[in-house]
């Protein structure tokens, strides 16, 4: 850009630009780097709270007519464990990690959205602290870590602590579908120039595979939260079958989270996995098209097995057959990667280290646990061990084997990059070992009591039954478990403390995340360098001191901005430069806002709760306030001899994709609420003999013409602009139109009689509101675009606020038409065919 | 949609996209048919469908991959395997329409 300066002067110009701030100003950080570590930190520091609680529960159980804790408690206990496990710690560790690595593989700055990042992981902290809070005040949820109803339902449940999970763990995922959406974008728009989709390292493709499946498989489980809910908080009776309710409706949405959701936790390890097994084995994965064609494979069976958690509940041996087959079948795909690691290790040169020794771990006891999965999709054995400790033995070797086992290869790997030290200590081969030994001896014993018939979830047994000296040699395997994790911890204490600096690169790995300094500066690389082969064969060592020195794209401080290279999505040529939005506190309030929200529900506040959601979207509406450009600029100097145009000035920009991915996860989340209602009027029992309904339908027709206008003019108004670079009237008529709809309507909800009374019309009020709240929203976007235009942030080549107003005003009528459709359905049953 | 590297990345989810389509609409029809009792229609309704729903997976697997230039040749040669694996799944789960029960 201009003439050359000193490495040392640059890396200063670049880190008084990205840097965190220290003291209380660490609590405005927006740095990827930051935040990732403090997403590993707090996820482990969960992984002892949930490991402490198996403690317990292993206490518990070592001898029969335990005393040790009372049933209720021990409710409390298995279930907060399940929960601590599934939503505080896996998930949480691998955004952590990829929130942390991912730029850094792909040769970006940070990720996408930089303060999206902050609030989840503030969202993150605030609901697992209410969780936890909750256990240590004697509430915690107890309905099991899945919640089935009516167990979890009022009458059952009458405290708050089933409220606990439906809105801590809603709170908590918000971390999860901001993440999702954030890494989905980052991987297809932020990588290095000349880093075409098949030149990405496949920890990439993993990763957006899973973004892609938590697009699509958290909704569900929103959804059903957010209706329990509602059941548990105002009565409406969606799960209750004495009202038209289905509590197996609960069971669907549950699982059509839940399975995937262990594919979910699965793909990034086997991610870390094809990273790591290369370099040990010196040599470049084996079929790396064959993995791709096989994370795709799994990414979709995975959604086709959820009822193999429901095959007792009584469905038809068609449906059994469907299900069965598909959970068969996803052990194909899982085994292409595993042969295509062994094929690597044996192709190539193993050399043999720490991470590998985990590595080996994970082989023994995934493969065991995949081996059991195959059984369990099978109906007769399913139904002969469902809800027995065999399962609890199949998932913990699943779980722990597919994701446990690789993360410690994982930290063992890549904890000189975060601390910038090598282990001098051995303390991690006893450590492995007593967890490998401690591991099998407390879950292979589960196979054999669960085939004996011993029940999950009971806190006592008798000693007659031949479950004595295989529960009692568990419990002591959970212990020895318990010391090889403790002398994980001591050993990455020393590693911090005490390890030995190293120059880059000191496995010899070939991915572009040693190309960085160890640990990495802020803003992870002086100069973006170009990639022109595949990813996972470079030479970190040997980029890392060019790219240092400013040689690549973006090396140099431009006039105090965080700016990355923004690439075209399959073939990776530079495309536009993003500028990314630097440190605030404005995602920690927003998360406070958020917090209140969620705890005046909890609390039973609910007048309180929507001042809580105003003050969210209020702060929301602050956070674009300082972004954007007030003048066309166009190209500007990128490095390289090359221009590119900023973000802003760029039809494909990250946020107009993440605004298509978000209407994707809404779009789910309907679909969801549109496969309930249908469920309930085609399966629940109590719908014979209805009348219909007396309610207004006209008003349902009128506003969705409304709300079809309103989407015409938000189309109108983006063309108006792209000409002329105006538009600002027809997105004042969008916002009427808008407007209108939302009246309409409230006034149909209003006239709705009895929402309690029966589940049809608690259905019918739920798709009310869901309509009335996207033409809210489809007209908050519209007006928000006729602020920034009237602010001068809008011209005819910077039209993301008319892309974004028109696509969510596009979705809100679209999305009125099956809703209208089933309020008809609904509505007219009973109705004289 | 005209350029190839954009079609071969929607070609790489395309069959997988069409095997979840189908497994909606089988099993939507069998509980249709279960709760407003299709009777001896039901049957031949199923295997109309999973017949119809197995021809663009057939046509997916059978596309030759594109032999010319990155990253396209790369894509579309992994989505050629995955879209004969959707083929595959769903030759095998969708069968039973022809020979289980479809209701209690």
């Amino acid at each position: 850009m201009s003439e050359p300066i000193s490495p040392i002067r640059l890396h200063k110009q670049l880190e008084r630009i990205w840097m965190t701030p220290p003291g209380i100003g660490r609590l405005s950080s927006v740095n990827h780097t930051v935040l990732g570590k403090r997403f590993m930190v707090v996820a482990l520091s969960f992984f002892a709270i949930g490991g402490f609680l198996s403690m317990l529960i292993r206490a518990q159980l070592a001898t029969p007519h335990s005393a040790f804790i009372g049933p209720e408690i021990y409710n409390q206990i298995f279930t907060m464990h399940g929960t601590v496990m599934m939503f505080l710690f896996a998930i949480p560790m691998f955004e952590g990690f990829v929130i942390y690595m991912l730029p850094k593989m792909l040769g970006a700055r940070d990720m996408a959205f930089p303060r999206l990042t902050a609030y989840g992981f503030w969202c993150y902290l605030f609901g697992g602290m209410i969780l936890i809070g909750a256990m240590l005040a004697g509430v915690a949820p107890d309905s099991g870590w899945f919640m089935y109803t009516p167990l979890s339902s009022r009458p059952y449940t009458p405290g708050i602590n089933a409220d606990v999970w439906l809105l801590g763990i809603t709170f908590v995922e918000i971390s999860a579908v901001t993440a999702a959406i954030e890494i989905f974008v980052s991987i297809l728009k932020m990588r290095a120039p000349g880093m075409a989709l098949t030149r990405m390292p496949l920890m990439a493709w993993y990763m957006l595979v899973t973004s892609g499946m938590m697009i699509v498989g958290f909704p569900p489980l929103i959804l059903g939260s957010i209706l329990l809910e509602l059941e548990r908080a105002f009565d409406l009776p969606f799960f209750d079958p004495t009202r038209g309710g289905d509590p197996l409706l609960w069971q669907h949405l549950f699982w059509l989270f839940g399975h995937p959701e262990v594919y979910i936790i699965f793909l990034p390890a086997a991610g870390a996995l094809s990273t790591i097994i290369p370099v040990f084995a010196q040599r470049q994965i084996l079929g790396y098209r064959a993995i791709i064609a096989a994370i795709v494979a799994m990414g979709f069976l995975s959604f086709g097995l959820w009822v193999h958690h429901m095959f007792t509940v009584g469905i038809p041996h068609l449906a059994l057959a469907f299900f069965s087959a598909a959970s068969a079948l996803v052990a194909i795909p899982t085994a292409v990667q595993i042969f295509a690691w062994l094929g690597t290790l044996a192709s190539g040169k193993p050399k043999w280290d720490v991470p590998m020794l985990y590595v080996f771990g994970f082989f023994f006891v995934f493969v065991i646990g995949g081996l059991t999965g195959v059984m369990l999709a099978m109906v007769p054995f399913n139904t002969q061990v469902h809800d027995t400790h065999f399962v609890v033995a199949h998932l913990h070797y699943v779980l722990v084997g597919g994701f446990v086992f690789p993360m410690l290869a994982g930290i063992y790997h890549w904890m000189p990059h975060i601390s910038g030290r090598q282990s001098l200590y051995r303390l991690s081969v006893p450590a492995f070992w007593l967890i490998f030994a401690g591991f099998n001896l407390t879950f292979f014993q589960m196979h054999l009591t669960g085939l004996m018939g011993m029940p999950r979830r009971i806190s006592t047994y008798p000693s007659n039954w031949g479950w004595d000296w295989l529960n009692l040699s568990s419990s002591i395997g959970g212990f020895i478990l318990t010391m090889g994790f403790a002398l994980v911890l001591a050993d990455m204490v020393l590693q911090f403390r005490y390890g030995r600096f190293f120059r880059r690169d000191p496995w010899q790995a070939q991915t572009l995340e040693w190309a960085t300094a160890t640990p990495p500066p802020s803003y992870n690389f002086a100069a973006i360098p170009r990639i022109d082969i595949r990813a996972d064969g470079l030479e970190p060592a040997r980029i890392g001191p060019v790219q240092a020195g400013g040689a690549g794209y973006l090396g140099f401080a431009r006039e105090d901005r965080q700016e990355t290279m923004g690439v075209d999505m399959a073939t990776g040529a530079p495309e536009h430069v993003m500028i990314l939005p630097r440190r605030t506190y404005l995602p920690l309030w927003t998360a406070l806002a958020t917090a209140s929200f969620f705890l005046a529900m909890l609390f039973g506040f609910y007048a309180l709760a929507p001042f809580g959601a105003l003050a969210t979207l209020i702060l929301f509406l602050l956070w674009p306030a300082s972004l954007g450009q007030k003048r066309d600029q166009g190209p500007v100097d990128i490095g390289m001899g090359e221009k590119a145009p900023l973000d802003v000035e760029c039809d494909s920009n990250v946020s107009v994709l993440a605004n298509r991915a978000a209407i994707v996860m809404d779009a789910t989340l309907f679909a969801s609420l549109l496969f309930g209602g249908l469920f309930l009027l085609v399966v629940a029992p109590n719908w014979e003999g209805m009348t219909p309904l007396d309610l207004p339908l006209w008003l349902a027709g009128t506003a969705l013409a409304a709300a079809a206008l309103a989407g015409g003019a938000s189309w109108l108004a983006r063309r108006a602009n792209g000409r002329e670079g105006r538009g600002g009237p027809w997105l004042l008529a969008t916002v009427l139109g808008q407007i209108a709809a939302v009246a309409m309507l409230v006034m149909l909800a209003l006239a709705l009689p009895e929402p309690t009374a029966h589940a049809r019309q608690a259905v019918i009020l739920a798709l009310i509101s869901y309509g009335a709240l996207h033409c809210g929203l489809g007209g908050l976007m519209a007006g928000h675009g006729y602020w920034r235009l009237s602010q001068g942030y809008v011209s005819a080549r910077r039209q993301t606020e008319m892309v974004l107003s028109w696509l969510w005003n596009l979705y809100a009528g679209a999305a009125l038409v099956p809703a209208v459709g089933l309020i008809l359905l609904l509505a007219y049953k009973g109705a004289a065919p | 949609m005209s350029r190839p590297d954009i079609q071969a990345l929607v070609l790489l989810i395309a069959g997988f996209t069409i095997w979840s389509a189908a497994f909606v609409l089988l099993y939507a029809l069998q509980a249709l048919g279960c709760a407003y009792d299709w009777g001896a229609a039901h049957r031949p309704i199923l295997i109309g469908a999973y017949l119809a729903s197995l021809l663009p997976l057939a046509w997916l697997a059978l596309r030759r991959p594109y032999d010319t230039g990155e990253p396209q040749t790369s894509l579309s040669r992994a989505a050629l395997w995955a879209n004969r694996a959707a083929l595959g799944a769903g030759v095998l789960v969708y069968l039973p329409v022809t020979f289980a029960t479809a209701c209690i």
